[in-house]
């Protein structure tokens, strides 16, 4: 709590752990409930599937070998892309934010930059990958490093900026050498906006590299999922999206944790002061 | 670093056209290199290119696609129309979200896995559930924007300084006053900034939908040229695309910055607080 209350109409307050046990599970069921009198009235297997070819086409994704080995092939394609995409943007990323922060001369040579590929949308990366690395993984890797860097960048640049000024004069006036102030002072201050950035990067990655695969339609799993969906296998499709939609909401679980345990310093000490 | 804080106008200057300079010799020494001009031609033959379709020349052999103003302005029709409609429909539900805690904890579940899951594995099967036409363009665009949205509208009503809404309820605001007064004003910042990231999801979702669905306008352009192998065409118009990014992106932002000069210098000394 940031010393801003939450402001409320009335005080309606709610058990979170009822909500939890009551909520998620309805707007589940009001979901798939909708999305099956959608697939009954428009009853055409062509045009939209319901839930129950779309759950059968999940688990005959685990229960029939050749889908099962089709998808284990894709689904490392993808993670592997991701990953490397965001290790390596992480790792070229967070330096460069740093010295952006902390060095007026790399900010101004590196700011418009940054800022114009910031700005420029994932997909117009994807025809110029394609004809530098070909229509392949490495494309995938390529367009993920792409629209994942600047996030980074942006956001450890900012949290560098707006480092609190007495932190850096405390260590400057107790003589700390350059590298005392960036590894003691700098870096720990500046570790939620990095996190923040991380955070914000992975879900980036995961975008970029399906919407290269879903173009390139023959790698991993963004791949097979375009191309069963062009052979009005729909429900093969549907299913792929829900594998899709696991990993990232479990990817972004991850990052979520990482980043509480990361910075719980931060948060109790914030909440001692309060 | 102490004086380079200080940095004179010139050398500001001086630094940023050195940053712009060693981009183009970069671009150009990579593309001699290369020597394939089918990987990657230099800034001429792009700028040559992009000279050509903004006076209406399309090359010879990309079949079937429109000129570059009638691209341009069915790319930007897309783009308004989702944009709008995300505002008109996301902003009411973020403002409900951030005021009534029922709301709150019916939607919010939603919103964080809709927020966590890229919406662009839905495309496929939206082709198929409605159509490849303009409307289903502008529901794509719709679909991938209103959630940055609402995130953003919620959190700013959510978290609107206390002492403000103290002193409207304590001199007996009504509902409407206090949300059209207070509320509304002091949660702008937060929406606007919300409308800005979502124009720029807004481009990446209009040209993605392009390059999926229908294949027209400037996204279906950039593919056409790529499958034609005219690289520098190709690149001209992921040079269009950029620039629509960089125009949507920046010029809100100093937008931003003069009318809501107000705002920072509040949160400005609420940092030094801290």
């Amino acid at each position: 709590m940031e010393g801003n209350g939450e402001l409320f109409q009335g005080d309606e307050k709610m058990n979170t752990s009822y909500a939890r046990c009551i909520i998620l599970p309805g707007s589940l069921a009001i979901f798939v409930a909708v999305w099956w009198a959608i697939a009954a009235a428009v009853n055409n297997s062509r045009e939209i599937v319901g839930p129950y070819q779309t759950g059968t086409a999940f688990v005959s994704l685990f229960t029939d070998p050749p889908l099962t080995r089709l998808m284990a092939a894709g689904l490392q394609v993808t993670m592997t892309s991701i990953l490397l995409g965001f290790a390596l943007a992480a790792v070229v990323g967070v330096p460069i934010g740093v010295l952006m922060g902390r060095y007026l001369i790399v900010d101004l040579f590196c700011d418009p930059w940054v800022n114009i590929w910031y700005s420029i949308p994932a997909i117009a990366f994807v025809p110029l990958a394609m004809n530098w690395t070909g229509v392949s993984a490495t494309s995938s890797v390529l367009i993920a490093f792409l629209i994942t860097v600047f996030t980074i960048i942006i956001n450890v640049y900012g949290g560098v900026k707006n480092i609190s000024g007495s932190l850096v004069d405390c260590g400057v006036a107790y003589g700390a050498t350059q590298t005392q102030i960036m590894t003691k002072i700098i870096l720990p201050a500046t570790l939620p906006n990095i996190m923040v950035g991380l955070r914000l990067g992975i879900s980036r990655a995961i975008e970029g590299v399906i919407i290269a695969e879903m173009v390139f339609t023959v790698v991993g799993i963004g791949g097979l999922m375009d191309d069963a969906a062009d052979n009005l296998q729909l429900a093969l499709s549907g299913a792929l999206i829900i594998v899709l939609a696991i990993i990232s909401l479990s990817l972004a679980e991850v990052m979520k944790f990482i980043t509480r345990r990361a910075v719980a310093w931060k948060e109790s000490q914030a909440m001692i002061r309060e | 670093m102490k004086s380079s804080r200080t940095m004179s106008f010139s050398t500001r200057f001086g630094v940023f056209w050195a940053s712009l300079g060693l981009f183009f010799v970069l671009w150009e020494v990579a593309a001699l290199s290369t020597g394939n001009s089918l990987i990657l031609v230099g800034p001429v033959p792009v700028l040559q290119a992009l000279i050509a379709l903004l006076q209406n020349h399309l090359p010879r052999g990309a079949l079937g696609i429109q000129g570059a103003d009638a691209a341009i302005l069915q790319t930007l029709a897309t783009i308004v129309f989702g944009f709008v409609l995300a505002c008109v429909v996301g902003i009411p539900i973020g403002l409900i979200m951030g005021r009534w805690k029922k709301a709150e904890t019916l939607i919010d579940p939603w919103l964080s896995a809709a927020y966590s899951i890229p919406i662009v594995i839905l495309i496929p099967m939206l082709y198929f559930a409605i159509g490849a036409d303009f409307f289903a363009e502008v529901f794509v665009t719709f679909l991938l924007t209103v959630f940055t949205i609402i995130v953003n509208t919620h959190h700013g009503v959510k978290y609107v300084s206390s002492a403000l809404a103290e002193v409207g309820k304590s001199y007996g605001a009504s509902e409407t006053q206090f949300l059209a007064k207070i509320i509304l004003p002091a949660s702008m910042p937060d929406i606007i900034s919300g409308m800005r990231i979502g124009m720029g999801r807004a481009i990446l979702a209009a040209v993605l939908a392009e390059v999926l669905m229908s294949g027209n306008g400037l996204g279906g352009m950039m593919m056409t040229f790529q499958d034609v192998l005219n690289t520098p065409y190709m690149m001209a118009a992921v040079f269009l695309i950029g620039l629509m990014g960089i125009a949507v992106l920046q010029l809100p932002k100093i937008l931003e910055h003069r009318l809501f000069r107000w705002k920072e210098t509040e949160s400005f000394s609420r940092e030094m607080r801290r």
